[in-house]
């Protein structure tokens, strides 16, 4: 008897022990990661030009008439593009969550695909389709000005809507058949289910989007560089005070002041989910869509739709790559391929290994890290939530300044990172941490939880219920986060610019140096392969993972 | 608990004993940050490599905004030897000037005294000047006259066809408003500028951008770099080269010494053969300004549309004035002009 309660009270403590890790490694990541190096730019914020700390910036930038203008331009444009992207990304994972459409695999596929790319290169695609000079414009005829709020809202659209269809399919992915089934016995409408049942259940999801694509929208630069012509956001008021005009303490008080309509979105995400009704039941049965031709035919053709711009942008850019002089001479030729950039494709493969280790690392912690916050008191979680969302509210440059603040430091233990690859892993993690983090909650929301009661009951421990029960249920979320990190640490610029070295650097910033240099074909080329590189890694990797899954299956 | 702390000290001291180890037996590279073009450093390298085979050279290439953010961040603990041709109005700002030490190359000497600082901190071997990129093809197609002349972009038939960097992003941008105010003096300067405004499509953030709005016939006229017009013709674009006849604002790439650097002998031999003559026969391949005297410009910049001696056609620029009144412009573009 004593045997069995020592040994209760041994895999009890070893639960304990592992919700301790799975919180305090994801945690201290965080703090050395990401507020640490955040605080150097708060500080950097308040301290004046003759060296003492005050508020003297924040007086300086509020006065400022373009700071205001620059506000204005950022709400409208983030406020526009959220509720574009919304309503878009919910057609996309509805269509490809609850409905039977055609080739749904390829519609998500297609709609990843300016994740694919630097933005300063879908800024290139869509000038060559929609510019004054471009191929659209041409063909129809018909001068519109992209350059400004509108090009602007096509390219974030294009960049967003990947990572609201992400974040709102995961919602999607299970509810419970039973529901609509008791519904559809009821009598109840298509639309009423909808907007009854389905809307309501993935109220967290949607708003965890619009969190999203509002925050990196407001922090995007590379869009508004290429194609925001005159319209001024606050991320290029960071970019004109710290680039322009070498003054980082300026840029720093602007970009602390990104941080506030993020704490204002996150309030009120927070306010709402609470309203949030019924969760997940215990014993789901999951939805498996028939064809239902009423439905699923306009809601392929409007997926199609929508997945049509993103394909026409990228396949304009990689035709371009073939393309001899572009827009002036259509001769087909590979001589673009031969790049003249310094260390010509070396920094792919570096890139490549970078991306990996962020997708691994960042994966796991963000798991580890929900796992442990779905076993804490609500109070306890509420700080680590918005820590959490905060990522996506910094903007790259600055994020990537305040690694060097931080991390170029002698003396200190960190120092040995500084100049090295794995800190530019940590770098992208946490640059892309808000995103996969919600991503996982959200997953996790859905893993039912009697069924881990009920593991846990017949006597499994924790590491356990995780592997058995939950990573299981969360394969397919799991995957896509890890997707997700990769796709981003193969083409984020903004903030790793500032840590590449004489000898570690990535494809992209050979992107922006070709395109610098004046060879934009080349650019485009180097896209392509940085694109296929990006496409094939995704294919072999899926593929293990299918064999691995597959073994395991045939094994039990 | 006590013996995983002890553990991990020792950890640590295994990883900072190892990495000092490997910077002392790696005390050979020399570090240069520069703003240089991408296809000329390839040459430079490849030639100072072979003149000075026992120095370790190492170059990290950005454009002249983003070193500056890099080199300031740094400043507490500079991780390069040398700063390698970058705008001599960032150079001339007091915290960069703060971090160099005076040092006379060789070669140094022969260099006119504007392109040299009086203390040593820095010369410019090389420098790059503004003109415009226009596109003949839209030229033709909207029936406008090629501009000779800053004043003919003021012509109403421009409108919606001029873009031009932003001067508070682009250096390129700043070099060329402050050729505009010191050529005509401020006030006319002011009115001059707000008058090309009403032209402006809009001000690109990047210097060389606007030249490849202009070639990719988006724009009729990019006021940019020669350096961009001038590759944009080599690669086939039916561009056409003004450089304002009034005279063309430029600026200087200027190199120095960082007081920090733990390699000052290679350092310095860097220096001196970016001075050399074998340095300054590939200039003359890639560069609009070369202030070592004697350097042709290449045949294709003399195609292009480049003067024999361009000394002539460039204004004369004072960069001390242009530094310190930077902020001050800047702020009254902004007020008045910017969008």
């Amino acid at each position: 008897m004593s045997l069995l309660r020592t040994g209760l009270r041994s895999a009890a403590d070893l639960d304990r022990v592992f919700i301790a890790v799975c919180l305090i490694v994801p945690l201290a990541a965080l703090g050395l990661f990401f507020v640490y190096p955040l605080a150097t730019v708060a500080l950097r914020s308040v301290t004046e030009p003759g060296g003492s700390i005050g508020l003297g910036n924040f007086a300086v930038i509020l006065r400022s008439t373009s700071f205001w203008r620059a506000t204005a331009h950022s709400l409208t444009m983030s406020g526009s593009t959220t509720a574009v992207v919304l309503v878009l990304g919910l057609v996309v994972a509805f269509a490809l969550r609850r409905c039977r459409i055609l080739a749904g695999t390829l519609v998500m596929g297609a709609v990843a695909l300016p994740l694919l790319m630097p933005s300063l290169v879908q800024g290139l695609g869509l000038i060559f389709l929609l510019g004054r000079n471009g191929l659209l414009t041409k063909a129809s005829g018909i001068e519109i000005n992209i350059y400004g709020f509108w090009g602007l809202l096509i390219a974030n659209g294009l960049y967003a809507l990947p990572q609201a269809v992400l974040i709102i399919s995961a919602a999607l992915r299970s509810a419970d058949a039973r529901i609509y089934e008791a519904a559809e016995i009821l009598g109840t409408s298509p639309w009423r289910q909808f907007r009854d049942i389905t809307l309501p259940n993935i109220k967290f999801g949607l708003l965890s989007a619009g969190f999203v694509v509002f925050t990196v929208t407001i922090t995007d630069f590379g869009n508004a560089a290429t194609i925001g012509g005159d319209y001024s956001i606050l991320a290029t008021e960071i970019y004109n005070q710290v680039v322009g005009q070498m003054n980082f303490n300026l840029g720093a008080v602007v970009g602390i002041m990104l941080l506030f309509p993020t704490v204002l979105a996150f309030y009120l995400e927070r306010v709402a989910s609470q309203r949030q009704f019924g969760s997940h039941s215990d014993s789901a049965v999951p939805i498996v869509p028939v064809w239902t031709p009423r439905r699923d035919v306009p809601m392929t053709v409007a997926a199609w739709l929508i997945a049509l711009l993103p394909i026409v942008t990228v396949g304009v850019v990689v035709f371009a790559s073939f393309v001899w002089l572009w827009p002036y001479r259509f001769d087909l030729t590979l001589r673009h391929y031969a790049v003249k950039v310094a260390g010509g494709y070396d920094p792919l493969w570096t890139t490549i290994y970078i991306s990996i280790w962020a997708g691994l690392v960042g994966t796991a912690l963000t798991f580890a890290l929900g796992v442990a916050l779905q076993r804490m008191p609500r109070h306890a979680v509420k700080p680590i939530y918005f820590v959490c969302m905060l990522p996506a509210a910094v903007p790259g440059l600055v994020l990537g300044l305040s690694y060097i603040f931080a991390f170029n430091a002698p003396g200190t233990p960190i120092y040995f990172l500084y100049g090295s690859a794995v800190l530019i892993a940590f770098c992208n993690v946490f640059h892309y941490w808000t995103q996969g983090f919600l991503t996982t909650m959200t997953g996790l929301r859905l893993v039912p939880a009697s069924l881990q009661e009920t593991a846990a009951c017949l006597g499994a421990g924790l590491p356990r219920v995780m592997r058995d029960v939950v990573a299981p249920h969360m394969a397919p979320t799991i995957v896509s986060v890890f997707f997700f990190l990769f796709m981003q640490s193969m083409v984020t610029l903004s903030a790793v610019i500032f840590l590449i070295t004489a000898s570690v650097s990535v494809a992209s910033v050979s992107i922006m140096r070709l395109d610098e240099a004046g060879f934009t074909s080349q650019a485009a080329a180097y896209a392509t392969c940085t694109m296929g590189v990006v496409v094939a890694a995704s294919i072999v990797m899926r593929v293990l993972l299918a064999l691995m899954t597959g073994r395991r299956k045939s094994a039990g | 608990m006590k013996t995983l702390g002890a553990q991990m000290r020792k950890i640590w001291q295994v990883c900072v004993f190892t990495l000092l180890m490997g910077s002392v037996a790696h005390a050979g590279p020399v570090t240069a940050y520069t703003a240089l073009e991408e296809d000329e450093i390839a040459d430079y390298v490849a030639a100072a490599k072979k003149a000075l085979p026992d120095v370790d050279l190492k170059v990290l290439r950005l454009s002249t905004g983003d070193l500056g953010a890099r080199i300031l961040a740094e400043a507490s603990n500079p991780q390069h030897d040398v700063i390698w041709g970058w705008a001599v109005t960032n150079m001339m700002d007091p915290r960069v000037l703060a971090l160099l030490q005076p040092y006379k190359a060789k070669g140094a000497d022969k260099l006119a005294a504007p392109y040299r600082a009086a203390d040593d901190k820095w010369f410019a071997a090389t420098g790059y000047m503004a003109a415009f990129c226009v596109n003949n093809e839209r030229i033709k197609a909207k029936g406008l006259t090629m501009p000779k002349d800053w004043a003919d972009l003021l012509d109403p038939k421009f409108k919606g066809e001029v873009v031009m960097p932003n001067p508070v992003s682009s250096g390129t941008g700043y070099l060329q408003i402050v050729g505009i105010l010191q050529q005509m003096g401020e006030e006319k300067g002011w009115k001059f500028l707000k008058d090309l405004d009403a032209n402006v499509a809009q001000y690109i953030k990047s210097g060389s951008r606007p030249c490849k709005a202009a070639r990719a016939g988006e724009f009729a006229v990019g006021t940019s770099l020669a350096f961009a017009a001038i590759q944009s013709i080599q690669e086939g674009f039916p561009v056409t080269m003004v450089i304002p006849a009034s005279g063309a604002g430029f600026e200087l790439e200027a190199s120095a010494l960082m007081a920090s650097s733990k390699n000052k002998a290679d350092a310095q031999k860097f220096l001196d053969w970016t001075l050399a003559p074998d340095a300054a026969g590939i200039y003359g391949k890639y560069k609009e300004i070369v202030t070592i005297p004697g350097i042709k410009p290449s045949a294709a910049s003399v195609k292009a549309g480049l003067p024999a001696d361009v000394t002539k056609i460039l204004l004369p620029i004072d960069f001390a004035k242009s530094a310190v009144q930077r902020t001050a412009i800047l702020e009254r573009w902004q007020k008045e002009i910017g969008r």
